[in-house]
């Protein structure tokens, strides 16, 4: 009787979990894994529809009412801030009939009005009204659930980090990310006033490629010195200091891809069985970061030194991680206060969210900086990204077809190192790809919700 | 109202401008620009602060010669093959300017149409340029480009607009 309308209906799929544990082997991946309808609606069950996955940054629901619309696995959610205080994760659908209920991404509403047939919903998900009570029966209760916006049972936070779970008995969140707290750390640590603050600065593309495809690529230092030359080279040749706009950050940040073996020496990768990846030890190469001390990195460190101390500040911002990666689609920079977020849309179809973040009590200048590196890095015009989507709809297109169904992630095998608190490997390797797979393997082989 | 003579300058202007990107002289697009000209596309509607919020492309002279330069490479990735392009101006309004004022701003109606391959795109809104004399022609101060769906999803852009 408790059956909620729109939960999420076991569905028997046809693939075992022993096809699915023959699809990866230690060193290459079969085609369907990116490219089958079946395996991908498994993702939405197993994946997407069993993990936390990360739905909304509380500074977006500061007040009662407000909202954002999102995706939750393969269901439309709104995450609201309740007038008790509380978040929650609706399905977007009317109850009485069906309808979507809100058409924008984000917003504030008292309530959420169906405009079919007038029932008034309150943040919560609770049924405030319906017109002409009279003509409904006797036993139509406003405050029986069934008659309510569909509720997500688990939402938590970690640190103004909102999460969601669609499954019964998930573990606590803390649980999941494990150590990717950290970076989640780092980002509020980096604000003087210790508070973050979603900015409306954001982009969103989409790609014609499966998610994880995006995931894979976020975590591979080893293309971008071919990917990304053509936008390497003109801004090598380009005359340093030229721009009037930005203090050379833009020409700055395409170079940087331009790395090469003496570069990836010092990077290291690291993977968690999890399936949580990061690279370490990135900054120090020069890669993407701002060396040079000019006055407006000097007053932010005066201002965090102030607030937490000279020692502390210098291990905050020297913290040196980079696409941190929490599985399976959150990746996040603290540096640069930014986070990508991959939604799958279909099997070959992929939503990629960019976003970042201000730092409370941080000079302008270093705001204007992490919207300046997320229009360099993630706007449909960007010069970096556009040429990572074209490869991952190339890679698509190449594996619709059955020729040669096995795909290679062989490079660095025989030089990880598997250690107790996951794998290290250089930069060079494609341990974070097989770091993944492997996660997705034992949660795409687990029957039981 | 503005001699007909002006307004057809700067009409001829607009249009030399959208030819350039369909031609792929962008080179020559790049020279219609002052040297601290500015080229922005909002990514929010109405968006009046290109410091405190993203824009798809917020850019002077000298990061839009390296994005002409990137168009200009034969390895870059996501122009192969070469994206074509025409670039259609209409509704053009000098909103501001005399007959012998320097400078002009002036508003216009653009649809886009690109190819690559089997893929075809439209791209449209309004934009508005401001403009000064430059001997006999103009330079480009500042062109903003207010795409009708700039706060949309969308697919990698290419060619300037």
């Amino acid at each position: 009787m408790n059956q909620i309308m729109g939960e999420p209906q076991g569905v028997d799929f046809p693939i075992s979990a022993e096809e699915i544990r023959g699809l990866v082997q230690p060193n290459h991946v079969h085609r369907r894994a990116y490219s089958d309808p079946a395996i991908f609606a498994l993702e939405q069950e197993r994946i997407f529809g069993r993990l936390w996955i990360y739905v909304a940054h509380e500074s977006q629901l500061k007040n009662p009412g407000d909202f954002i619309r999102t995706r939750l696995s393969k269901f439309e959610v709104l995450v609201t801030r309740h007038h008790d205080g509380n978040i929650y994760v609706l399905h977007n659908r009317c109850p009485h009939r069906g309808a979507r209920l809100c058409m924008v991404d984000q917003g504030s509403n008292r309530a959420f009005s169906c405009p079919y047939h007038a029932w008034v919903f309150r943040p919560d998900g609770s049924l405030a009204s319906v017109p002409h009570p009279k003509s409904y029966p006797a036993d139509f209760d406003i405050a029986d659930r069934r008659n309510h916006m569909q509720r997500i049972a688990n939402v938590q936070s970690y640190r103004g980090f909102v999460f969601a779970n669609l499954s019964d008995n998930p573990p606590p969140l803390i649980e999941h990310l494990g150590p990717m707290t950290d970076v989640i750390d780092n980002l509020i640590d980096r604000a003087p006033d210790g508070e973050v603050e979603m900015s409306e600065s954001s982009f969103a593309l989409e790609y014609r490629g499966n998610w994880k495809l995006h995931m894979e690529n976020a975590a591979d230092i080893f293309h971008p010195t071919f990917v990304h030359s053509s936008s390497v080279m003109p801004a090598r040749r380009a005359p340093a200091n030229a721009s009037i706009l930005d203090q050379d950050q833009t020409r700055e940040m395409l170079m940087a891809n331009g790395f090469g073996f003496k570069e990836w020496e010092g990077i290291q990768l690291k993977g968690l069985d999890s399936g949580h990846t990061y690279m370490t030890a990135f900054y120090d190469s020069g890669v993407l970061s701002r060396q040079s001390e000019d006055p407006v990195s000097i007053e932010y460190r005066r201002r965090l030194a102030e607030k937490i101390g000279e020692e502390r500040a210098a291990q905050v911002i020297g913290m040196n991680r980079f696409n941190n990666i929490i599985y399976p689609n959150l990746i996040i920079n603290a540096q640069y206060q930014q986070m990508r977020i991959a939604i799958p849309l279909s099997v070959d179809r992929t939503l990629v969210r960019i976003q970042c973040f201000r730092l409370k009590g941080a000079p302008d200048g270093i705001f204007h900086r992490a919207v300046r590196f997320i229009s360099n890095l993630g706007s449909p015009a960007s010069m970096i990204f556009s040429d990572d989507v074209e490869m991952l709809e190339r890679c698509q297109s190449g594996l619709k077809t059955d020729t040669g169904p096995w795909i290679d992630f062989s490079r660095g095998l025989d030089s990880d190192d598997k250690g107790a608190d996951g794998s290290v490997s250089g930069a060079a390797s494609e341990m974070p790809m097989r770091v993944q797979f492997n996660a997705w393997v034992r949660h795409m082989t687990t029957e039981a919700a | 109202m503005l001699p007909y003579q002006t307004l057809r300058e700067i009409e001829l202007f607009v249009f030399k401008e959208a030819r350039l990107l369909d031609e792929g002289e962008f080179e020559a697009w790049l020279d219609l620009y002052a040297p601290q000209g500015i080229y922005w596309m909002p990514s929010k509607p109405g968006q009046t602060d290109p410091l405190n919020v993203a824009s798809i492309i917020y850019e002077d002279h000298a990061i839009l010669a390296i994005r002409v330069q990137r168009l200009l490479e034969a390895r870059a990735l996501v122009l192969t093959p070469m994206p074509r392009t025409v670039h259609m101006v209409s509704n053009i309004e000098v909103l501001n300017g005399e007959a012998d004022s320097q400078e002009f701003e002036v508003g216009s109606a653009f649809l886009c149409t690109e190819i690559q391959g089997e893929r075809h795109r439209i791209y449209t809104g309004r934009q508005v340029h401001h403009i000064a004399r430059d001997g006999d022609s103009f330079r480009i101060r500042r062109k903003r480009v207010a795409l009708m769906n700039c706060d949309g999803v969308h697919a990698p852009m290419t060619i300037p607009i």
